[in-house]
């Protein structure tokens, strides 16, 4: 019997009137695609798509130590962004593995949001919870507050995202509001925003105010939208209505993950998790050098790297699959897939793996084989991402 | 008992099979379990002349999300497969009961056809298995 209760995002009753085949993902009932997982991927491509994320987790931090805290538990220099801006970050446990890769907003030198893994949000509520309970000890002020049932959040992706979203909002120029987030800064235009910046707008028609950020998971221009989630079946109807001159369509969790893996950029369970540090996974960019966080006294023994992440092709159409065994010329194992899929940009098989064996130098690694089913498909490393230098089809 | 040539039979595992003339038929995957699978970007065919029990895997189908196999929907012989597969796999999305079939067979015995579902009774099969 199937005990889990699945939870339905509130945009759960819209996916339905639009067809969807839903599937349960991190605990969501959630739309795997609506049409087709390659035309809602070349449609984010080539124009522009609508995806529900608000499975995600959101984590307020807050409190006058708010800023030690987040510098203390994530290994980013998250403090020292302006308000405004936000930045990619990891939490690791104190032997230096990947609980999470999560991105954090600056309200304030008082106030943070993180923006979590839906999978992983109440895992990593509880480790902050810890990491909060020990500070407080301490007699810091900080507090956290998982809010992430009471926020939507939509995305929209593609290179047209712009002529949707700029007719559609007005400016909120002023320090304080923005639905439930605490601005303590003059918001900028989104127009003049930038790559991983984020403003406070406002949809004309509809009259919802939303805190908007130019960010994604697909590689192209796009813009997440937090909103109440109360508001947020209002503003998905909206967007699709005054979306269909820029070929706005509705895009699900599958084409999310093809886009996010052409793009190369790491999902938690496939490319990151507890068993691997961020040099496996080659995020050491990420580390700070000047702060302490958890997990760097460890990370500081790590020499040489355990496993290493390659990116490769294939040349056959069988698609390469998560835990798939990786095989040398000699068909010795040498690791193990992280992720597998198709490339819809290039028609053509993709993948990610972890070489565990250290004899194996990945530089010089050329041809290698996967273990498909008992198929040995012959595959090439090759540098990431996918969907750049594809020629594009209108 | 004769079949007559047209209708289209189906499995519960989601095979069709529709005769064409004596002693040939088609068979292919439904409408209902193309929609199940998705974008599919490779098929293994099944062997022709080759003989297949009923409910002998005879094949695979890989979408973008997952792979399926595919069932012998009668114990069978297989005359010729569908080789556009190979190169258009995605005429198993757009047409799966026309040229998007998988394989022209021949069942052992004609009359297994008639115990499968009919087309009435396999679209509520589908409604009742999968609301």
């Amino acid at each position: 019997m199937e005990t889990e209760i699945n939870k339905k995002t509130p945009l759960y009753d819209e996916h339905i009137k639009l067809g969807a085949k839903i599937v349960p993902f991190a605990g969501f009932l959630m739309p795997l695609y609506y049409k087709s997982i390659t035309f809602e991927h070349l449609n984010v491509r080539n124009n522009s798509g609508l995806f529900d994320i608000s499975h995600m987790g959101e984590v307020i931090i807050k409190g006058k130590d708010a800023g030690a805290f987040v510098d203390y538990v994530f290994t980013a220099d998250v403090s020292k962004i302006e308000p405004d801006e936000i930045i990619y970050s990891l939490i690791l446990n104190e032997k230096g593995g990947i609980i999470d890769d999560v991105t954090i907003f600056k309200f304030s030198e008082n106030e943070f949001m993180a923006v979590v893994n839906a999978a992983n949000t109440q895992k990593d509520f509880s480790w902050l919870h810890y990491q909060q309970s020990e500070f407080q000890k301490k007699g810091y002020d900080v507090s956290i507050e998982n809010v992430s049932e009471k926020i939507g959040l939509i995305s929209v992706q593609g290179p047209k995202s712009r002529d949707i979203i700029y007719p559609l909002v007005d400016e909120i120029v002023k320090i304080g509001g923005c639905g439930f987030f605490d601005f303590k800064f003059k918001p900028k235009p989104v127009i003049k925003l930038k790559h991983f910046e984020f403003s406070c707008i406002l949809f004309k028609d509809i009259n919802v105010e939303a805190l908007i950020s130019r960010s994604g998971y697909t590689g192209e221009f796009g813009f997440e939208i937090f909103v109440p989630a109360e508001k947020t079946a209002i503003l998905w109807d909206y967007l699709l209505k005054h979306g269909y001159l820029s070929n706005l369509v509705p895009v699900g969790l599958g084409a999310r993950d093809t886009l996010r893996f052409e793009a190369a950029l790491p999902l938690y369970g496939h490319e990151l998790d507890e068993t691997i540090n961020p040099y496996d996974a080659g995020l050491e960019k990420y580390l700070s050098g000047t702060k302490n966080f958890i997990g760097k006294e460890v990370l500081k023994n790590i020499k040489s790297k355990e496993k290493r992440l390659i990116f490769f092709k294939l040349s056959g159409k069988q698609i390469p699959r998560h835990m798939q065994k990786i095989l040398d010329e000699n068909l010795k194992p040498i690791g193990c897939i992280a992720s597998g899929t198709y490339s819809p940009s290039n028609k053509f098989p993709i993948g990610s793996a972890y070489i565990s064996d250290t004899n194996v130098n990945p530089s010089s690694l050329k041809n290698f084989f996967i273990d498909i089913r008992g198929n040995f498909e012959k595959a090439e490393v090759v540098s990431p991402p996918f969907h750049k230098n594809v020629k594009k089809i209108v | 008992m004769t079949i007559k040539a047209g209708p289209f039979y189906f499995s519960e595992s989601h095979e069709w099979i529709s005769k064409k003339a004596d002693n040939i038929f088609y068979m292919g995957i439904s409408d209902f379990a193309q929609s199940e699978l998705g974008d599919v970007v490779y098929i293994t065919l099944p062997e022709a002349g080759k003989i297949y029990q009923k409910g002998e895997k005879i094949g695979e189908i890989e979408s973008v999300k997952s792979v399926s196999e595919i069932y012998a929907p009668v114990s069978l012989k297989i005359l010729s497969i569908n080789s556009n597969l190979n190169d258009s796999s995605e005429l198993i999305n757009t047409d799966p009961h026309g040229s998007g079939y998988i394989a022209m067979v021949e069942p052992l015995n004609s009359s297994d056809v008639l115990d499968l579902m009919d087309k009435n009774t396999y679209e509520s099969f589908v409604s009742s298995n999968h609301a």
